[in-house]
C-alpha cells in the first residue's frame, strides 16, 4: 500500500494517530468488548494497548522492534487466545519517490512456552522468518495441490 | 473458525521435525518406521511427534491393510485449510486497515 508521505511521518501517523484510523473488523475482535481506543506506548519495550468502553486497558503486545521511519513488529494478541499462543506483526516503511509503501506480516508461527518469554523480548529473526516463510510456501504449495 | 483448533495447529508445527513431517506427508502417506528414518531421528522421538500432530488434528493414523500393526500417517487437509482461512482473514483484516490509514494521511495532508 503506497501513502501520500515521507516514511517517517508515516510511522509518525501510523504509531500515533492509530486511534484515528484504526477499523474494529467483526472477524478480528481484539477482545469481547470491542475493539475500544488503540495507542502505542512509543518505543522499544512499549506497549500496544486499547482502552476499552468499561474503562478497562487491555495489552495486545510488546513492541519487539521499534525504527522510526523503517520497521515496526509487535506481539499481536486478542482476548481470545490463550495464554500461550502469539502471534506478532511486522509493519515495513518504504520510500517510494516522496511517498512510502507500507506493508504489513502478520504471523503466527508459534505459540512460545513461558520459560522462553525472553525470546519474545529478545527475538531471533531468522528463525521466525523461517517459520513464516514455511508456513507461506507450505500453504501456497497446499492450496495448489487442492486446486489439482 | 474454532481459535482452539489454530492454536494447536501452530503448537504442533513450531517445531521444525514436525514441519519436516508434514512436508513428507504432503507428498504421499507413510509408515511411521519410515518417517523416522526419512527425517532421521530415533523412532520413540517420532512417535512422540507423531502423537503431537495427531492431536492437532493435522495428520491421521490408519492400520496397514496387511500388516494391522503397522501405522500409516497420512495429512489431513481440515487443520491446514483452518490455517489457511486464518491467514486470508488476517490478510484482509490488515488490508482493509492499510485502507484506512491511507485515507486518514490523504485527509490530514489537506
Amino acid at each position: 500500500m503506497r501513502v501520500p508521505a515521507d516514511p517517517a511521518r508515516a510511522f509518525e501517523a501510523f504509531t500515533q494517530d492509530i486511534a484515528l484510523w484504526w477499523q474494529p473488523d467483526p472477524l478480528f475482535r481484539i477482545t469481547p468488548h470491542g475493539d475500544g481506543t488503540l495507542r502505542f506506548e512509543p518505543g522499544l519495550h512499549g506497549r500496544l494497548v486499547t482502552r476499552l468502553g468499561n474503562g478497562e486497558t487491555f495489552e495486545i503486545g510488546r513492541i519487539l522492534v521499534w525504527e522510526p521511519g523503517r520497521r515496526l513488529v509487535f506481539v499481536w494478541r486478542q482476548a481470545s487466545f490463550s495464554p500461550d499462543q502469539s502471534t506478532e506483526v511486522e509493519v515495513r516503511f518504504e520510500p517510494v519517490g516522496d511517498e512510502t509503501r507500507v506493508s504489513i506480516e502478520h504471523r503466527a508461527w508459534d505459540t512460545i512456552p513461558p520459560e522462553h518469554a525472553a525470546r519474545h523480548r529478545f527475538p531471533e529473526p531468522v528463525t521466525l522468518q523461517r517459520a513464516a516463510n514455511w508456513w507461506r510456501a507450505s500453504l501456497a504449495a497446499f492450496k495448489e495441490r487442492l486446486a489439482d | 473458525m474454532s481459535a482452539h483448533g489454530l492454536d494447536r495447529t501452530l503448537a504442533a508445527l513450531a517445531d521444525p521435525h514436525r514441519r519436516r513431517v508434514v512436508d513428507l506427508l504432503r507428498e504421499r502417506p507413510y509408515r511411521a518406521g519410515d518417517l523416522a528414518q526419512a527425517a532421521r531421528l530415533p523412532f520413540p522421538t517420532m512417535s512422540r511427534h507423531l502423537k503431537t500432530l495427531r492431536q492437532s488434528g493435522l495428520v491421521e493414523e490408519d492400520r496397514d491393510a496387511l500388516d494391522s500393526r503397522v501405522r500409516i500417517y497420512r495429512l489431513r487437509s481440515e487443520a491446514m485449510a483452518e490455517l489457511r482461512t486464518w491467514l486470508a482473514e488476517t490478510d484482509a483484516m490488515w488490508a482493509r486497515q492499510l485502507t484506512s490509514f491511507k485515507a486518514h494521511l490523504q485527509k490530514s495532508r489537506k
